[in-house]
């Protein structure tokens, strides 16, 4: 199995979805947050809630603003660098070790 | 002791930065943790007074761990090796049994 | 536990942020374990970007814990320093889950 990757991985068997972010542990890995938060880092510790620690993380914010005169719609993104962070599972969608997502910005 | 619950207890007396769920950024040094993960605060400040003046007068405060986005923790207060080893620990004993202590040895939880 | 942790606000002056972005100012009487809580001789600040923190009063409240966000212990030395009417701010986000 792809548990194999992991050399010191504890419990054997892949059998349920958090098995897979296991194997993510000390690797980097692409979060999506609920209202346009994306993140970026390295997986230090999760539980089943999807409560994660995360380190070097980069956070992309997206907000959707409404140009006055044009009524263009312009998305905006800002940036920040958080070295160690503890993130709340319930506002979690999807976790993904892809590196496709890495040099997303 | 669940592993966040007992991983916070670790940092009780550290630095912190709670960003909640309303935009909210609260600093302060981190005074206790619960089962629920409500943290409470002591010496408080905002890093955005001008735009949050709505603690100005507060130094000590107790937030709801459900409002919780993010906690800014002190990196090198972070031990990642014994973090990624206590989370292994705590999935395999979550699938054998409901219910076993993980990371340091606690004192059992008691309600009243 | 949730409850110690409260415990030590009750008879003091608190803050209250609220789920929908308000703050709410009283006497801490009382809480439980899902953090519901009683404030009494309550009184909301109303803050405006355009004029001074406005303060209606309200009485005795009773506030749903899933509704708070933070309870912040008032120093009233402190709180007495501030001018109220000199604060220009918006009022605080709703909170999002």
């Amino acid at each position: 199995m792809a548990d194999v990757r992991e050399g010191h991985a504890v419990g054997g068997d892949i059998e349920e979805p958090l098995d897979l972010v296991r194997l993510s542990l000390d690797e980097r890995l692409y979060v999506k947050m609920r209202n346009d938060r994306e993140l970026t880092g390295r997986l230090h510790g999760f539980d089943q809630h999807l409560n994660m620690i995360m380190s070097e993380v980069e956070e992309t914010v997206t907000t959707l603003e409404l140009d006055e005169e044009t009524f263009e719609e312009i998305y905006r993104t800002t940036q920040r660098t958080i070295p160690m962070i503890f993130i709340r599972g319930d506002g979690v969608i999807l976790i993904s070790p892809s590196p496709l997502r890495q040099g997303h910005k | 002791m669940p592993l966040f619950y007992s991983f916070f207890k670790s940092l009780v007396g550290k630095e912190v930065i709670v960003e909640l769920k309303n935009d909210l950024s609260i600093h302060g040094t981190l005074h206790s943790v619960d089962q629920y993960l409500n943290i409470k605060l002591t010496d408080i400040s905002i890093p955005d007074p001008d735009k949050y003046p709505h603690m100005l007068s507060v130094k000590n405060c107790f937030i709801r761990g459900s409002v919780i986005r993010y906690v800014q923790l002190p990196a090198e207060e972070v031990d990642t090796g014994l973090l990624q080893d206590a989370t292994r620990k705590e999935l395999a004993q979550g699938k054998q049994q409901p219910a076993a202590s993980a990371g340091s040895a606690a004192p059992a939880v008691t309600t009243t | 536990m949730a409850l110690s942790s409260i415990e030590p606000y009750v008879n003091r002056s608190v803050s209250i942020i609220t789920g929908d972005g308000r703050v709410i100012v009283g006497t801490l009487k009382g809480f439980d374990q899902t953090v519901n809580i009683i404030l009494s001789n309550s009184h909301e600040r109303v803050y405006s970007s355009s004029s001074g923190v406005e303060q209606v009063q309200l009485g005795l409240y009773i506030i749903r814990g899933d509704n708070i966000a933070v309870i912040g212990e008032l120093d009233e030395e402190l709180d007495s320093e501030i001018n109220l009417n000199d604060i220009r701010a918006e009022p605080l986000n709703p909170v999002v889950h």
